[in-house]
């Protein structure tokens, strides 16, 4: 007896999904027109008021009724919807899109170009694959620019009114950077086959990924001068609001601190996209070579993020002390006020960051033969990035209820209490980042064995490592300058005198790092530089900034920035030792891509989500400090929604924007691999 | 497919616990934000304290917030009445008006006087918020009057709406003049031998970084010009006279059970003297600013004009 199949299979799981997506779309379709239709009722029965009125006049009076007048309005909603809520999710999401499509160009280029000078076809390959990201990504990113200014207009007519009689000739500049934009991004890509077939022709193929470049980053900075006039006008009469310089109103305060560490925040957020892009593709590999193309594919992603990232935090700190001179009373806010809890879930965001960016470089050692050799230390700076973590973690001062402070004795927890200061914060953000800068030093010689002497390398190497370390030597020297020229009263300026010493201190360390690779001990060079940098930056620094805090709070500023400076000079003298140490030394073993373990793809994941997250979280801090203003001191938001939500409030609407910008990605990277589908089929 | 799967799961597990970690923060922080608070009564009260008011940037509620920078404002109703009796005010309600309308007028002791005026730019709350924010203040610790707290509308200043109309000096002046004199140690008088604006100057009178951003420009000119109307607390002039029957004014630097040091003028140069309590007849504080109180004899009308002009540019 022949088996009776059923005319529709109901239990086929493609059927299942059909009918869950039809019956969306159908709730989706309903909830739209009732909310319309809502709107429209509303509309016809303030006529049908109207019109009863009419009549009840016309029976009084014959004459024909006044002509209503044309009301201008300062807000409205969306359909019922407070306006900021709808403007909040669009842009977060336009900004999203923006950054992605903003740093792809940046590395696309260099990844190019390294394809180029290499002669390995890989990152040729690698490079257009991500641009086709980016095409795809672009006309999302304009058709949510052009949603969002339509929401501004229609929404806040009355302060759009306002920023375009400041704005409008930088408008036009940006839509001229728009299409200057449209042409480099398609002409970059379609171009690709044709200029590829000459090395000139290849030359000028990356003169217009550099164009692009530059077109992105113009349209960038035009659009944060906007956002920056509204947190620190400038340029205009503040009582009348009459533009007296545009010129200002457009370089206002905190134009190129926002400018910088957007750039910066861009790279690490478009390097961590394509990293989660190419662990899903890796996840779903059928072959050795497609896993061997996308774990490679992961680690430049990976290796972008995390070399953005670590330059991060000090960008941030210097945006933060920015706003701080631009309004103490905004400053307060942030680090004091209504936004200060705000930051330790930045710090948890960040903590994942570095957590799973080294939990990866961890992982990918394992597919790196004598990488076992470093193995035991990985422990090591497990506990000390943890640790970091945790200080960073340490709110300031902890809610206390009366019967903990009657047994403390005191308002503040007698150990945590040193570690919710900017000092130890200030001290355990430079250790991170030297953390992870050191586990990168692992990752980078896990395959290497002997080193070539570095004199072997000739004089260009010697040049190049005299003109870093000069450079830096330069910078460091000049601040130093700075601050024995400062201009402050005696007892203070005497706890100055402690940070230019370090100073020299790290300048001799320089010089005698230099030497010791100069006379083939690169090794002991960096593991010298390292052990005089975290001790002067992480520990002595923690100790004196208690003292700084205590005695002359002012000098803290430039302690911070002495930190910073001592570190990230550390930093590049040893990645430049680290590129010439290792420059064709022996490998102990191969990289064999593919062979890493799954689980390192979901820190691949984690990265991705919590920098999308990071970015909306940044945006809502950013954006608040505001507070009920739309232009800050000179026009007041007074529309119903002018309040700053809770950060419970702000949690689910971030977790939104964020699923909202992931599946919109995921769906435009599919919609960008069907083409290759097609030509596989084919 | 199913790797697909796993990595939305995966993401909506992060997302989940940041959503998590959000709520537990506004738990812990005890900031539930502001929005829709309309009306005077308690409940809109709490709304505006916890949000728009921004009073939670430095006061707490019992364990609730964990700002230390003004006093925990617990029990502050009952504390009110206290405070009402000890300064001869009509109730405790009338001292929390007072408070809020002219925030230096009752600092309390270990405290600073840095409380901005709510009604006043950036934070600008309306008469009704005011009105509101008060009723709740009552519940902290007593029983809420709305009608008691009503008929104070007339003595909270009304917010500008739209917005701020900052002050113009009367005749056009620089601002690089007035900072010029402020630091110009060459005059009879120096604003900077007393006042310290970003770390430049002594720190014998309040020290004015920022002084723009939590003060009017009538204030200041109040302060210039009649330097005893307010005098900032900390910075009362000291009278002390000896056994020997000598008698100096000056600022209380410290005192202890060993010394008292006092930083006097002496023809415009600012000493330390040291007093023995052995040596000490009479000490009380004075009304009178250590300020010099001649300074609109001393400079022009450009000239000050151009000092508070600089001043007010300090935010």
């Amino acid at each position: 007896m022949s088996k009776l199949i059923p005319f529709i299979n109901f239990t086929s799981k493609k059927l299942q999904l059909r009918f869950v997506f039809t019956l969306f779309l159908v709730i989706f379709l309903i909830a739209l027109a009732t909310g319309a239709g809502m709107a429209q009722e509303g509309a016809e029965s303030a006529k049908t008021t109207e019109a009863a009125e009419t009549t009840a006049e016309g029976k009084t009076a014959a004459a024909e009724p006044e002509p209503e007048p044309y009301e201008v309005v300062d807000y409205r909603n969306f359909f019922g919807i407070d306006g900021r809520l709808i403007v909040w999710i669009i842009s977060e999401l336009h900004l999203m899109f923006a950054a992605f499509v903003l740093a792809v160009p940046i590395f696309v280029v260099i990844i190019e170009m390294i394809g180029v000078k290499s002669g390995d076809i890989r990152f040729d390959n690698l490079a257009r694959e991500f641009t086709k990201l980016l095409s795809a990504a672009f006309a999302t990113t304009a058709s949510l620019g052009g949603l969002l200014a339509f929401a501004l207009y229609g929404l806040y007519p009355a302060f759009m009114r306002y920023m375009t009689d400041v704005f409008h000739p930088y408008m036009f500049i940006y839509a001229l950077c728009f299409f200057g934009e449209v042409f480099c991004l398609y002409g970059y890509y379609y171009s690709w086959d044709l200029l590829s077939r000459t090395p000139k022709g290849k030359w000028f193929h990356i003169s217009i990924g550099v164009m692009l470049n530059l077109f992105g980053t113009a349209l960038m900075m035009l659009a944060n001068s906007w956002a920056t006039f509204m947190m620190a006008p400038g340029g205009i009469n503040m009582e009348t609001g009459t533009v007296t310089s545009l010129y200002h109103a457009f370089y206002n305060f905190l134009w190129m601190p926002v400018n910088i560490h957007r750039i910066i925040a861009n790279v690490a957020f478009g390097g961590f996209v394509v990293g989660a892009y190419a662990a899903v593709k890796f996840m779903g590999s059928r072959t050795d070579e497609e896993r061997a193309h996308y774990d490679w594919m992961g680690y430049i992603g990976n290796f972008i993020g995390l070399g953005a990232l670590i330059p991060l935090p000090f960008a941030g700190y210097y945006l933060g002390r920015e706003i701080y001179m631009a309004s103490p009373v905004m400053g307060n806010i942030m680090m004091g006020g209504a936004f200060s809890w705000t930051f330790i879930v930045q710090a948890i965001l960040i903590g994942m960051l570095f957590i799973g960016g080294n939990y990866y470089l961890w992982n990918g050692m394992s597919r790196i033969k004598g990488a076992e050799r470093y193995t035991p230390y990985i422990k090591y700076i497990n506990i000390v990035i943890f640790f970091c973590f945790a200080v960073w973690l340490t709110p300031h001062n902890l809610p206390l209820s009366g019967e903990e402070r009657a047994l403390i004795g005191e308002q503040y927890h007698p150990f945590s209490k040193f570690f919710g200061v900017m000092a130890a914060k200030n001290a355990v953000v430079n250790l991170l980042i030297l953390s992870t800068f050191f586990s990168f030093l692992l990752y980078r010689r896990a395959n290497k064995g002997e080193t070539k002497p570095f004199s072997s390398h000739g004089s260009a190497a010697r040049i190049t490592l005299i003109i870093t370390a000069g450079l830096t030597v330069m910078y460091l020297a000049w601040y130093a300058l700075g601050l024995r020229g400062l201009e402050m009263e005696e007892n203070i300026l005497r706890y100055v005198s402690p940070l230019v010493t370090c100073l020299v201190i790290q300048i001799i360390s320089i010089v005698i790092a230099i030497l010791l690779t100069f006379a083939n001990k690169g090794k002991i060079a960096q593991s010298f530089l390292f052990v005089v940098t975290t001790v002067m930056a992480v520990i002595y620094f923690w100790y004196y900034g208690f003292v700084v805090m205590e005695k002359a709070n002012l000098v803290l500023r430039f302690l911070s920035v002495t930190q910073v400076s001592i570190v990230i000079s550390c930093l590049i003298v040893n990645t430049v030792i680290d590129v010439f140490l290792f420059k064709d030394a022996k490998e102990v073993g191969g990289i064999q891509w593919g062979k890493i373990p799954h689980r390192s793809q979901y820190a691949l994941l984690l990265l991705c989500v919590a920098i999308v997250t990071l970015m909306g979280l940044m945006g809502f801090i950013r954006s608040g400090l505001r507070m009920n203003w739309h232009i800050y001191g000179y026009m007041q938001d007074t529309s119903a929604g002018a309040f700053t939500p809770s950060i419970a409030y702000m949690g689910w609407t971030v977790s939104l924007i964020v699923i909202l910008f992931l599946a919109l990605v995921a769906f435009v990277f599919w919609l960008a691999g069907l083409a290759d589908k097609k030509k596989k089929h084919a | 497919m199913r790797s697909f799967l796993n990595a939305v799961i995966f993401t909506l597990a992060v997302v989940g616990f940041f959503a998590y970690v959000c709520i537990y923060v506004t738990n812990l922080s005890g900031g539930s934000g502001g929005g829709g608070a309309t009306g005077v009564s308690p409940e809109a009260g709490e709304k505006i304290f916890w949000g728009d008011g921004q009073c939670h940037t430095c006061h707490s509620i019992g364990t609730s917030g964990s700002a230390t920078r003004g006093p925990n404002q617990e029990g502050l109703a009952s504390r009110a009445e206290e405070k009402a009796k000890a300064t001869g005010l009509g109730s405790g309600l009338e001292y929390m008006v007072e408070s809020i309308v002219n925030p230096s007028s009752f600092v309390v002791e270990g405290y600073d006087d840095i409380m901005p005026k709510v009604f006043a730019p950036p934070i600008m709350l309306d008469r009704e918020k005011i009105l509101a924010v008060l009723t709740y203040l009552q519940t902290l610790g007593g029983e809420p009057d709305i009608d008691a707290v009503i008929k104070f509308k007339d003595k909270i200043p009304e917010a500008s709406k739209t917005k701020v109309v900052p002050w113009v000096p009367p005749i056009e002046v620089d601002l690089k003049e007035g900072e010029l004199i402020f630091f110009d140690d060459t005059r009879d008088v120096t604003c900077s031998k007393c006042h310290v604006i970003n770390g430049k100057g002594a720190k014998v009178g309040p020290d004015l970084t920022g002084i723009g951003a939590v003060q009017t420009p009538q204030y200041l000119i109040e302060s210039v010009l009649k330097p005893s109307a307010v005098i900032v607390k900390g910075f009362e002039t000291m009278y002390l006279m000896t056994n020997d029957g000598m008698a100096y004014n000056g600022l209380l630097v410290s005192q202890d059970e060993e010394e008292v040091v006092l930083m006097i003028d002496e023809e415009g140069e600012m000493v330390e003297y040291v007093f023995y309590p052995d040596e000490i007849a009479q000490m009380q504080k004075q009304d009178v600013s250590i300020m010099p109180g001649n300074l609109s004899e001393m400079l022009t009308t450009k000239e000050f004009y151009g000092i508070i002009s600089f001043l007010l540019s300090q935010k």
